[in-house]
């Protein structure tokens, strides 16, 4: 399957041209959900205070992780612009998500609840994965104090955007171990019209503009069936799921002897992915605004014959794969490549459990 | 000069030139004067194109690059006063001014291509501080400081990341296991992307013999 690659520039400006004559449906019963966060309604515009740039932040988590949604998007990264369409919905504190692109693949990423589902026709393959329950509402890397340190978030203006109005909130890194944002957060639901991802020079690397969003107070579970047809796809699932604490007393821990400044590791978990039977320790470390993954797997004969080290990029993300002692380290991340490959190289084995790291 | 060279100059400029034969390269620089005025016209070439993009060259590294060409005799000696007589402004003056941007092209390029590689090597340098909560060590606080980001790290920028442009089934694994933890804008992104990637060609990744399928 091949896909023509336009100028980016024509198709960056077609994109914004579209994104400027669609409109941002809001449902009015919408507005009154009782999981939307303060500010929602004129009355409350008016009475509420200004926000700070890391409460705006929050307010967009928070409404994209707690509203109802159904919006196309565009999403530009390497010159090559395609047109995808996500719905998410909350309901009875169950999340339910579906991501499809809309041209090119075909590929589609469904998840309810704790069951994440990936369709890849270009495969005719489907991958499916069982997350532990609890962490179907895991907490996402949260903006504090510390992270000032290493980001300088601030307000820099409002603009009208898809006739709304937005407050423009830049969060820039201090240094080149992170990217940035830029984002076009709507005043009255906090959800972000479009978002800039720039490295430390403020060059922009990948950019989602919505071209229609709309925010039902119901949507329907049909919404969330794959469109593609699987016959005759391979399905990979996740094996029996690994105890999280082995029978045995761990005598050592994977871990990481240095990080970049301000990572901190925020989640230790053991798990099974699809198609494997191996139990992978999964590591996450963050600053508060990007997050990266190290998964530690035991060398297979497969992972002897690979290269010692390699790398790929997902859009802006960037995996960075290394053999230490017999393992295979994997890093991926929302960061440089070279952020993932020094986390990756300093993953070793140490004897004892760091106190005071979140097991899961 | 000969179409090799030429070639060679134009990867080198792009980038593209195994890092031996671009030291290789870089020594007959800074003594052939009919290579380093080639080398000048590429740079005023790739200095317009860059500035169509709208990409600048990284200001402190511009001040290294030219600190490092005044201190290198080879580079620099003729790049100052003796070489730019003040005889009033010459049709000529933009090319040697040209070949003084070229040179400090030429060194910002040698020294990104040094760098890239031992980038990890660079950090691990720095990375001394003993870490409290996750057993880990961080930089310390001095190095955080945006004035010195540029001392020795520079982020690969998108197109020299060696993209793997078929994800591959495990690469979904770890994007989908990941995307679990990432704050929700940035998990939207690498979904997305990943949604977007090349499409795999037909039968480029055939599955492991011990993965388990099933047919629903």
């Amino acid at each position: 399957m091949s896909r023509a690659r336009p100028n980016s520039g024509a198709l960056l400006g077609l994109t914004l041209a579209w994104a400027c004559t669609a409109a941002l449906a809001e449902d009015a019963a919408g507005q009154a959900q009782a999981t939307v966060p303060a500010a929602t309604t004129p009355a409350q515009k008016k009475t509420s205070p200004a926000l700070t740039p890391a409460q705006w932040l929050e307010r967009m988590n928070h409404a994209l992780t707690t509203r109802n949604y159904d919006g196309t998007f565009s999403h530009w990264h390497g010159g090559h612009v395609e047109m995808l369409r996500i719905i998410h919905r909350v309901q009875d504190g169950n999340v339910s998500e579906r991501l499809v692109s809309l041209d090119g693949s075909g590929r589609e990423f469904i998840r309810s609840g704790a069951n994440l589902a990936c369709y890849l026709p270009d495969r005719r393959t489907v991958l499916v994965e069982q997350r532990p329950p609890q962490e179907s509402l895991v907490g996402f890397p949260a903006v504090d104090d510390q992270t000032a340190s290493f980001y300088d978030i601030r307000e820099v203006g409002r603009m009208r955007l898809n006739r709304r109005d937005t407050h423009v909130i830049t969060v820039s890194p201090r240094d080149e171990y992170r990217y940035g944002y830029r984002l076009w957060i709507d005043a009255s639901t906090a959800m972000p019209l479009k978002t800039q991802l720039c490295d430390a020079h403020g060059r922009i690397i990948e950019q989602v503009v919505f071209a229609s969003l709309a925010l039902p107070v119901r949507i329907a579970d049909a919404s969330f069936r794959p469109e593609v047809s699987t016959l005759g796809f391979r399905w990979l699932r996740t094996g029996t799921a690994a105890p999280l604490a082995p029978a045995a007393p761990a005598t050592s821990a994977w871990n990481a002897l240095r990080l970049p400044p301000g990572f901190r590791m925020s989640v230790r978990s053991a798990q099974v992915l699809p198609g494997s039977n191996q139990p992978v320790d999964h590591l996450v470390f963050t600053d508060g605004v990007a997050s990266v993954s190290v998964f530690v797997e035991t060398q297979t004969a497969a992972v002897a014959q690979a290269p010692r080290a390699q790398s790929a990029a997902v859009g802006s993300s960037s995996a960075f794969s290394t053999v230490v002692d017999g393992h295979k380290i994997t890093a991926v991340g929302e960061v440089p490549l070279a952020t993932v490959q020094f986390i990756a190289t300093q993953v070793k084995a140490q004897d004892l459990v760091p106190a005071g790291v979140p097991q899961r | 000069m000969n179409e090799e060279l030429d070639s060679q100059l134009s990867a080198m400029f792009d980038d593209q030139l195994p890092p031996a034969e671009c030291e290789l390269l870089a020594r007959r620089l800074s003594r052939d004067e009919q290579l380093k005025a080639r080398w000048g016209r590429y740079a005023v070439m790739g200095a317009v194109i860059r500035a169509e993009r709208g990409v600048r060259l990284n200001a402190p590294l511009a001040g290294r690059v030219s600190a490092v060409l005044l201190a290198e005799p080879a580079l620099g000696a003729q790049s100052l006063a003796g070489a730019l007589p003040r005889r009033g402004l010459r049709w000529w003056q933009p090319v040697v001014a040209g070949a003084l941007a070229a040179g400090v092209a030429a060194v910002s390029i040698l020294w990104l291509r040094a760098e890239a590689p031992s980038s990890v090597a660079s950090l691990s340098a720095r990375l001394t501080t003993p870490a409290a909560a996750s057993g880990a060590s961080v930089i310390p606080a001095s190095a955080r400081e945006r004035g010195g980001r540029a001392d020795s790290y520079v982020v690969p920028p998108s197109p020299a990341v060696p993209a793997v442009v078929v994800p591959s089934t495990e690469l979904a694994n770890y994007v989908v296991a990941h995307s679990m933890f990432s704050s929700p804008v940035a998990r939207r992104n690498l979904l997305s992307a990943f949604m977007t990637s090349e499409p795999a060609a037909a039968g480029a990744e055939e599955p492991p013999d011990d993965v388990k399928s099933a047919a629903q």
